[in-house]
């Protein structure tokens, strides 16, 4: 084994390539100038960093030393004394291993942790906020998102108006429109003034919007059969504005964005990671929101007077029409089991009497029908 | 060995043999790939966070196989460092994303606004970081025992870079020589190695002649096309056809020549996109040659002899590789359509095929994402890393020999904000 050899020395002060002479003392490396003999450096041996280096090359340097200074050792016999006398120097990448261990060890840790802020914290973190928002704020909250729902619904280019029974004879159908909906507002209660406007849209559904607009489909006007039908699908959205779960939503992909988007989404390909992710958890939500307002509507036609049912009947005739998705990914927790939910709720309700007259829901059929 | 020899010679230890005036790269190509695999897989368990010990190992890689003029240059930053600058810059970019969230909320004009504000604040804090990631490295590159360091104000740089980006928009790439000479001349004036400044003489003026011809054979059919499409249009019947009503439109405006005018600009288009792709190797050799050439320490200076032919060559075989691997998505979107073809269509078991398929179809956009990351870095960027420098001839390499080193002015956190906004380099 060889205790002492040839290397070159940078001492961090200038650029300047010294050959030295290393001797190995037993606690320490010592360097010394190969021409005037004077020690340049100690270093401990477990205070030795080892550096990567090519093959057929020792660079090592202090650990905690200010400047890099290195030891350039090519030596194989040398290279051989100096790795079996300190630990931290490891031809053999041991080291370097272990510490890429630990770090996928905590690092799989943090995604764990992060996984759970986004199911667990993300939503409770929404629904505690929601509430503490002032009426004005979401009032103006849904004023922002109407431009951009509009935009994103109104498919009319330009033949005719996005919404129905703009024109003047339609008053008959505004006018019953009104009635049901002050109906539902009255059993309601809500310190929001609920505004629902029928627009022009195939699809039999409707959406609420923050601060309490509701806009309901043409198309679910045509598949109503009866004015509580269509209060059902009403109240169901009512359920919305009074759950906040408009503000709520948007609270949750801002915080899911910012976890998802911000912290981890780097990675070549993770952005598909990262939206598979956030569709699966906002669709999880909103499973359990469409089920507190089915609740809610069934109890609001019931204090309205209304059919409780009639929301589980249309929600019935509606999905015999369209293909079921995935479930994980629907929008609308199964259809039949929420229909069974509803009907159990409803099992104790008074007996019901139309919201409207024949007369009224005969002219509200025919909103949109006027150019 | 004897035990007493070592004190009778003074003599150098030198490899046996040192090229005094040129740059080798030593690194083994099979080590680099074996890296980088391993980095994407990683990658993947822990949903990208290992990206700051990957990016670690691949700068530790490059860096410390170069060897220039007899001694190898060292990568020293950590990505302890970096995890830490990007956890700080995260913190920090949380009040300006609340702000332009809340404001593409806000009602009408201010939304808008808001959504301009924020594009062209991303855009200046990106260059910002660019230039502040660019002084971390070189504070974490370290060459014969002394490190190199920037000096300069970012925010100075970031609105100089998005000056000269906004004029090579408008001049449709033209400004490109200067705007790079001009940034060039600005990075490499603020950085030393050690005591030593370095100067940067390329020109804008002769870039600009030895690259106007790639320029016309990519950009000059695309201005003819888009002429030749004006003028085939006629514009006011196209105008009378619009003002009919949008049914009438299509007609009208097949009358009006718009057909003749969209075959001319698709061919233009499709001229320019594959001239680029075809010319890109040459452009980038080009622009290579003339940077590298530019840059001097001192004394030192640099001749590139980077040949046009390698550059290509690396692209060609990044070509080769990945229609190898081409393989392994085309086997998965067959696997997509034979489970949607046998797989049950129904209840419960159809949610069952068409999960399985949105799972294999997800996982395998991943795992192509990940592996052409890997296939490019070690064709492309380890390739032209060591031809790039092998291709180098320097001069007056005396003036490295005895460097003082700066007073430290080290950086305790990596490229924090460059990481939060996704604009790093090498």
């Amino acid at each position: 084994m060889a205790a002492a050899g040839k290397g070159i020395f940078f001492d961090g002060a200038t650029s300047a390539r010294r050959p030295v002479l290393i001797e190995l003392a037993p606690e320490l490396l010592v360097v010394r100038d190969a021409e005037h003999r004077d020690i340049i450096a100690r270093w401990r041996y477990d205070k030795l960093d080892h550096r990567q280096a090519p093959e057929g090359l020792l660079r090592l340097g202090e650990v905690g030393g200010r400047v890099p200074a290195r030891l350039e050792v090519r030596d194989p016999a040398l290279m051989a004394a100096i790795d079996d006398a300190s630990l931290p120097v490891d031809r053999s990448g041991a080291n370097e291993r272990r510490t890429r261990r630990k770090v996928v060890v905590w690092s799989v840790i943090a995604v764990a942790v992060l996984v759970a802020a986004a199911v667990f914290g993300v939503p409770a973190l929404a629904d505690r906020l929601a509430p503490l928002l002032p009426v004005r704020a979401e009032r103006a909250l849904g004023t922002a998102v109407d431009g951009q729902i509009r935009r994103m619904l109104d498919k009319a280019d330009g033949k005719g108006t996005f919404e129905c029974g703009e024109g003047g004879g339609e008053a008959e159908a505004r006018a019953a429109l009104s009635r049901l909906v002050a109906k539902l507002s009255a059993a309601a209660a809500l310190p929001l003034l609920i505004d629902a406007r029928v627009v022009r849209r195939e699809e039999a559904n409707a959406v609420a919007l923050p601060g309490g607009r509701i806009y309901v489909f043409e198309g679910l006007i045509d598949k109503a059969e009866n004015a509580d039908e269509l209060a059902g699908v009403i109240a169901h959205e009512i359920g919305h504005v009074a759950h906040r779960d408009g503000t709520r939503s948007i609270l949750q992909s801002a915080g899911l964005s910012f976890l998802f988007g911000m912290v981890l989404g780097d990675f070549v390909g993770g952005g598909a990671v990262v939206i598979g992710a956030r569709a699966v958890l906002e669709s999880s939500y909103s499973r359990e929101v469409e089920g507190a307002a089915d609740r809610y509507g069934v109890a609001l036609m019931t204090r309205a007077g209304g059919n409780p049912r009639a929301l589980g009947t249309v929600l019935g005739r509606i999905a015999g029409g369209i293909h079921p998705g995935t479930t994980i990914l629907s929008d609308h927790p199964d259809t039949q089991e929420r229909i069974r939910v509803i009907n159990d709720l409803a099992a104790a309700a008074s007996p019901p009497k139309p919201l409207l007259e024949p007369a009224e829901w005969a002219a509200l059929k025919l909103i949109c029908k006027g150019r | 060995m004897n035990e007493t020899s070592p004190f009778d010679a003074a003599a150098e230890v030198e490899a046996p043999d040192l090229p005094r005036d040129a740059v080798r790269f030593l690194g083994v190509e099979r080590d680099f790939w074996r890296l980088l695999i391993r980095g994407s897989v990683l990658l993947l368990v822990t949903l990208g966070i290992y990206r700051f010990w990957l990016v670690t190992d691949v700068r530790r890689h490059l860096w410390n196989n170069t060897e220039i003029a007899g001694d190898l240059i060292e990568y020293t930053g950590t990505a302890r460092e970096l995890l830490l600058g990007f956890l700080i810059a995260i913190v920090l970019l949380v009040p300006i994303y609340v702000v332009f969230y809340l404001g593409a909320l806000a009602p009408g004009i201010l939304a808008e606004s808001a959504s301009v504000a924020a594009f062209a604040a991303l855009a200046v804090l990106g260059q910002f970081a660019v230039y502040r990631a660019r002084r971390y490295r070189l504070a974490r590159t370290a060459y014969r025992g002394i490190s190199f360091h920037q000096t300069g104000s970012a925010w100075r740089y970031a609105i100089c870079a998005i000056f000269w980006w906004g004029m090579i928009a408008v001049t449709l790439g033209l400004a490109y020589p200067w705007a790079q000479a001009s940034l060039e001349r600005f990075k490499i004036r603020n950085t030393f190695y050690g005591e030593l400044q370095g100067h940067f003489v390329g020109s804008g003026t002769r870039l600009f002649f030895r690259g106007f011809v790639l320029w016309l054979l990519v950009v000059g059919p695309l201005i003819i096309g888009v002429m030749v499409a004006i003028g085939a249009v006629d514009w006011n019947a196209l105008g009378e056809a619009y003002r009919r009503g949008p049914r009438e439109m299509f007609n009208g405006a097949e009358g009006a020549g718009a057909a003749t005018a969209a075959a001319f600009a698709a061919l233009s288009l499709g001229w320019s996109v594959i001239a680029l792709a075809v010319l890109y190797p040459a452009f980038q050799a080009m622009v290579l040659r003339w940077w590298l050439s530019g840059i001097g320490f001192g004394k030192l200076t640099v001749t590139a002899r980077l040949r046009t032919g390698a550059v290509y060559g690396l692209y060609w075989r990044f070509v080769r590789v990945s229609l190898l691997f081409a393989i392994v998505p085309a086997i998965a979107v067959g696997a997509i359509y034979a489970i949607g073809a046998i797989g049950p269509k129904d209840g419960m078991k159809g949610d069952a095929t068409e999960l399985a398929q949105t799972l294999l179809a997800i996982g395998t956009y991943v795992i192509t994402a990940l592996a052409y990351s890997v296939i490019y870095q070690a064709t492309v960027k380890l390739r032209l890393w060591k031809v790039s420098f092998e291709s180098l001839a320097l001069a007056n390499v005396e003036v490295l020999y005895n460097v003082k080193a700066a007073p430290s002015r080290a950086t305790a956190v990596g490229e924090g904000i460059a990481n939060a906004l996704h604009v790093g380099g090498y």
